[in-house]
C-alpha cells in the first residue's frame, strides 16, 4: 500500500517538474544555431549564446495564450499535489480522491490547450528546425497528467487515519 | 544641553535643504500613439522652492535618424511660445498650467516622422540645477497589445473562477450543515409539544433529507462491513 502511495506521489511530482520544465526552458522550436520558445530566443552568434526578444511577426494572442495555459498548468498540478497529500489525512475511509483528480485533469487540459495552440499556428512553414525538448516534455507531461487523474479518480482510500 | 540641542538642529535645518536643492523633472518613460491622433505629453517638476513667476518650461525634439535636438516649445515670463516654423507648426498646442507645475503641450495629428525623443527642461529660479527628462514617442498604425496582459488575464480570470468554485461549494455545504442542524434542533425542542402535530408538520422535509442520508449511512456501513470481512 504504501509503495503504491509513493509510486502515485513519484508521478504526480514527475508531472510538475516535467510541466515546469516545459514551461520554464526556452526550447519548443530549435534550429542549429536558434532555440526559441513562449519567452524569449536564444541566438548563437559566433560560439556564445545571447538571448533576444521574441520576432514581432509572432500572433501576440496567441502566443500569450500559450504563455498563459503553461502557466495554469504548473500552477494547478502544484495545487493538486498539497491537495494530494492534504486530502491522504483528512479522507475517511473508503473515499476517492477527487480534488486531487480534478486538479490533475484541469492540468491535463491546460498543457493540452498550450501545446495545441503552439503546433497549431506557430513554425508552420518554417522547414529547417525541429521541435525541442520543451514541446516534447509538454506533451509527456500531458499524458503523465492525464494517467494521474485517473489513477486519483480509480483510488479508494483503504487505511483509516 | 539645550543651546548644543538648539545649535544642532539650526546646523542640521541649514545643511539638509542645500543637499537636496534642485529641479526634478518628470515626464513619462514611452508612449504609444496611433497615426492621425493626438498625444499629450506631460512634463511637471519637483522644486523645494515655491513656483517662481519666472519658472520657465521648454521642450526640444529630436527625431530617431537626426543627430541633433531642435527647439520646439518654450515658456517664459508668463507667455508660450509654440513652434511656428518647425515640423510641428500649428500641430502644437500648450495644455499646461505653469502655476501647478505642470508644463504639458499638445501634439495634434501624429505621423509616422514623428517618431524621436521629446525632452522638456523646466526651471523654477533660484533652483536651476537639474536634468532634463526625455520621453520617446512611438506612433503605430494599430496599437501593440503590451507583452504580458492578455497572459495575465487568462491566468487571474481561471484562478479567480477556481476561488470563486471553491467559495460556492464551502458556502453550499454550510447552508446544507445549517439547515440540518436547524431542523435537529426544532424536532428536539417540539418534543414536548406534542409529536404528531409536529411529526405531520415537519414531516415533508424530513422525509426528502432522511431517505438520501440513511442511504448513505447504509452503503457506508455496508463498505466498512465488506472492508472488515475482507481483511
Amino acid at each position: 500500500m504504501l509503495v503504491l502511495l509513493a509510486g502515485i506521489f513519484l508521478l504526480h511530482l514527475t508531472s510538475i517538474i516535467l510541466l515546469l520544465v516545459a514551461t520554464i526552458d526556452n526550447a519548443w522550436w530549435m534550429t542549429k544555431t536558434m532555440s526559441t520558445d513562449v519567452w524569449a530566443r536564444w541566438i548563437l552568434t559566433n560560439g556564445t549564446w545571447s538571448s533576444n526578444d521574441l520576432p514581432s511577426y509572432y500572433p501576440q494572442e496567441y502566443l500569450q495564450a500559450v504563455q498563459a495555459s503553461s502557466i495554469l498548468a504548473c500552477i494547478f498540478s502544484s495545487l493538486g499535489l498539497f491537495v494530494f497529500v492534504g486530502q491522504l489525512f483528512t479522507l475517511s475511509k473508503g473515499q476517492r480522491f477527487t480534488f486531487s483528480g480534478i486538479f490533475q485533469l484541469i492540468a491535463c487540459l491546460c498543457i493540452m490547450i498550450a501545446a495545441s495552440i503552439y503546433t497549431d499556428i506557430f513554425h508552420k512553414k518554417e522547414l529547417d528546425g525541429w521541435y525541442g525538448h520543451s514541446f516534447i516534455l509538454a506533451w509527456i507531461s500531458f499524458a503523465f497528467t492525464f494517467i494521474s487523474s485517473i489513477i486519483y479518480f480509480v483510488l479508494r482510500k483503504k487505511t483509516a487515519n | 544641553m539645550l543651546t548644543i540641542l538648539a545649535l544642532a538642529s539650526v546646523i542640521l535645518l541649514g545643511i539638509v535643504p542645500q543637499q537636496s536643492e534642485g529641479i526634478v523633472i518628470y515626464t513619462g518613460w514611452e508612449r504609444h500613439a496611433l497615426v492621425g491622433s493626438d498625444i499629450r505629453l506631460s512634463c511637471s517638476f519637483f522644486s523645494w522652492r515655491w513656483t517662481s513667476d519666472d519658472v520657465t518650461f521648454s521642450w526640444s525634439y529630436r527625431s530617431d535618424g537626426a543627430r541633433d535636438a531642435i527647439s520646439i516649445f518654450h515658456y517664459t515670463g508668463g507667455a508660450p511660445y509654440v513652434d511656428n516654423k518647425g515640423p510641428f507648426r500649428d500641430r502644437l498646442e500648450f495644455v499646461g498650467n505653469p502655476g501647478r507645475r505642470d508644463g504639458s503641450i499638445l501634439l495634434k495629428n501624429l505621423d509616422y516622422g514623428d517618431n524621436g525623443t521629446f525632452t522638456c527642461d523646466a526651471k523654477n529660479p533660484p533652483d536651476i540645477v537639474g536634468r532634463a527628462s526625455s520621453v520617446r514617442l512611438l506612433v503605430f498604425e494599430k496599437v501593440p497589445i503590451q507583452a504580458g496582459v492578455i497572459t495575465g488575464s487568462i491566468i487571474g480570470a481561471v484562478l479567480g473562477l477556481l476561488l470563486l468554485i471553491v467559495v460556492i461549494y464551502y458556502f453550499m455545504r454550510f447552508l446544507v450543515a445549517r439547515r440540518v442542524f436547524n431542523l435537529s434542533v426544532s424536532k428536539h425542542g417540539k418534543k414536548g409539544k406534542g409529536k404528531e402535530g409536529s411529526q405531520q408538520r415537519q414531516g415533508p422535509t424530513l422525509s426528502i433529507g432522511d431517505p438520501s442520508k440513511l442511504k448513505a449511512a447504509a452503503s457506508e456501513k455496508k463498505k466498512q462491513e465488506s472492508r472488515k470481512d475482507k481483511k
